[in-house]
């Protein structure tokens, strides 16, 4: 095992997403706090609770999650991506390093990137919405595993993209309506008969709904 | 022979119906410069690729420093560098960062002395804290050399190492490559200038076509199938021959005022062909000799390649 390998590409891939943290961190976080002026203050009155929650604080752990779903998802296809376009994928592979280490390397700098922005976003729901945290522990496994399985899906997308259209194929057409039929904004519950059925098929739907639990004490399907 | 640094048996690697390498065998002994030659396409960046794990071999087997690397692709991987013919760059960071992250992917801690110690030999201290996307393409690419000799390999692969590279720098690279042989490494080059492989390799191999044709000793191949083509300039147009002259097949041009011959392999040498029209009594004004060039080698093999059941000593493919 190669660890000094391990940790440089580790370093590396955390240190490439702070070189460009407006595109990286601050962006994400700008996003996540225009939903919660207009989805969570501007319509809060109107919707009113869900599940016995105010409606800003039930929006607070699905916009974590996608905080972390994106960017954690976002820096393994970009990354491997432009190591592909660029030619220095020539570096990992004629190194000395085997596939647990190059993947170790991309994933684990991905989650940090994923976690990094939700812990922000936490932090901006936590003074905007005053979200409490109920079980610290199961919050942070559910976030920290959420983070491993999109950063894979991210490294996935990368070793499959060739065209930047490819790289933008996954976001657009596999993440977004994943999250937003994730139950991020509303109840799965709230969906009326076919939709309801099929969002039960949908994996984030369990993801959030475990973060919720986790962070609220309260979750749509039974923990 | 050492035992090799490299060792290969029957190495194939096929992309759909096209033979990218066609049961290539080959040892390359330590300390030794080899130069692997061959017209665009005719395999050798694929070659290196499958030694370097860029490439997955269709067929055969490949021994790096005695390891069977089906076995264990990996270990003798950190006493490899490479230099790939296409230039890369990582945008994100610096020439000096760029060093140091190669040094940690072979398993190398923090070594700034080793990082002052490359950038210096390939002229980079300067730029040593530039972005790399900052650099001239003869920066980029002497960054490429710096990334592949930083963690100190046994086996260097250059492939096209000066394509693009002045000439001024390309004779400091020679003199860093002469200097590493005498270290010990080894080096692989391969190269479209020919000359630069005249002057660094002692053993040539020609491939074209994924089929590794001829593998010789560098002089020896010269000697053989090289030629040296003697020019003498007459001051007087001579009409005809001497018959101690014509004998050697050389032929009368321009009127009469220059003569040519080629000196090769089972021909009489030049030398005495000029005995002769010197003891005839021709005016000669001047002699030119030019030496031979792997040019005319390399064109002869491509275009009459030698048969591959030609026995060949076992030392030295």
């Amino acid at each position: 095992m190669n660890a000094i390998g391990l940790r440089t590409l580790f370093q590396k891939e955390i240190r490439r997403f702070l070189r460009v943290p407006g595109q990286t961190v601050f962006s994400p976080l700008v996003s996540t706090v225009l939903y919660f002026v207009v989805f969570g203050s501007a319509l809060s009155n109107r919707v009113g609770e869900i599940e016995g929650l105010p409606y800003v604080q039930f929006i607070v752990p699905g916009l974590v999650f996608l905080g972390i779903a994106n960017n954690a998802f976002l820096n393994t296809s970009s990354s491997l991506f432009i190591v592909k376009l660029q030619g220095t994928v020539v570096d990992l592979l004629a190194a000395p390093m085997g596939p647990m280490e190059v993947l170790s390397g991309f994933i684990g700098g991905a989650m940090v990137r994923g976690l990094l922005v939700g812990g922000l976003t936490w932090a901006v729901g936590a003074l905007l919405a005053h979200a409490p945290v109920a079980h610290p522990l199961l919050t942070l496994l559910v976030l920290f595993l959420s983070a491993y399985a999109f950063a894979m899906l991210g490294f996935l997308a990368g070793l499959w993209a060739e065209k930047f259209e490819q790289v933008n194929f996954w976001p657009t057409f596999i993440m977004l309506p994943l999250t937003f039929l994730g139950g991020v904004f509303y109840s799965v519950k709230a969906l009326p008969g076919f939709w309801g059925k099929v969002s039960l098929l949908n994996p984030v739907v369990y993801m959030v709904d475990a973060v919720r639990f986790g962070m609220l004490g309260r979750s749509v399907m039974s923990p | 022979m050492d035992a090799p640094v490299l060792r290969l048996e029957h190495l194939g690697k096929t992309y759909r119906s096209l033979k990218a390498l066609d049961d290539v065998s080959l040892s390359i002994a330590p300390g030794e410069i080899f130069a692997l030659l061959g017209p665009n396409g005719a395999g050798k960046t694929t070659l290196i690729g499958a030694v370097c794990g860029l490439v997955r071999k269709t067929t055969g087997k490949v021994w790096l420093f005695g390891t069977d690397t089906d076995v264990d692709p990996v270990t003798p991987r950190y006493q490899v560098g490479l230099v790939p013919q296409e230039v890369n760059f990582d945008p994100f960071f610096t020439v000096a960062e760029s060093l140091r992250i190669q040094l940690g992917y072979y398993g190398k801690r923090a070594d700034e002395a080793r990082v002052r110690e490359v950038l210096e030999a390939m002229q980079l201290s300067t730029r040593a804290d530039a972005p790399t996307r900052a650099l001239s393409g003869g920066m980029k690419r002497r960054l490429l050399i710096a990334k592949a000799l930083v963690h100190r390999p046994r086996l260097v692969f250059l492939d096209e190492p000066t394509a693009g590279v002045d000439v001024e720098l390309r004779q400091q690279l020679w003199a860093y490559v002469r200097k590493l042989r005498e270290e010990g490494t080894t080096i692989v080059l391969t190269t479209h200038y020919l000359e630069e492989a005249e002057e660094l390799a002692d053993r040539v191999g020609i491939i074209d076509k994924g089929q590794l044709l001829l593998v010789e000793n560098k002089t020896q191949l010269l000697e053989q199938m090289g030629e040296r083509r003697l020019s003498v300039t007459f001051s007087t147009p001579v009409s005809t021959l001497p018959a101690s002259a014509e004998s050697f097949g050389a032929r009368l041009e321009s009127g009469g005022l220059r003569l040519t011959y080629s000196e090769r392999h089972g021909r009489p040498p030049a030398h005495r062909l000029l005995a002769a029209l010197y003891t005839a009594g021709l005016p000669v004004d001047s002699v030119e000799m030019e030496r031979p060039r792997l040019e005319d080698v390399l064109l002869e093999v491509l275009r009459a390649p030698p048969s591959r059941e030609r026995p060949s000593p076992p030392a030295m493919r």
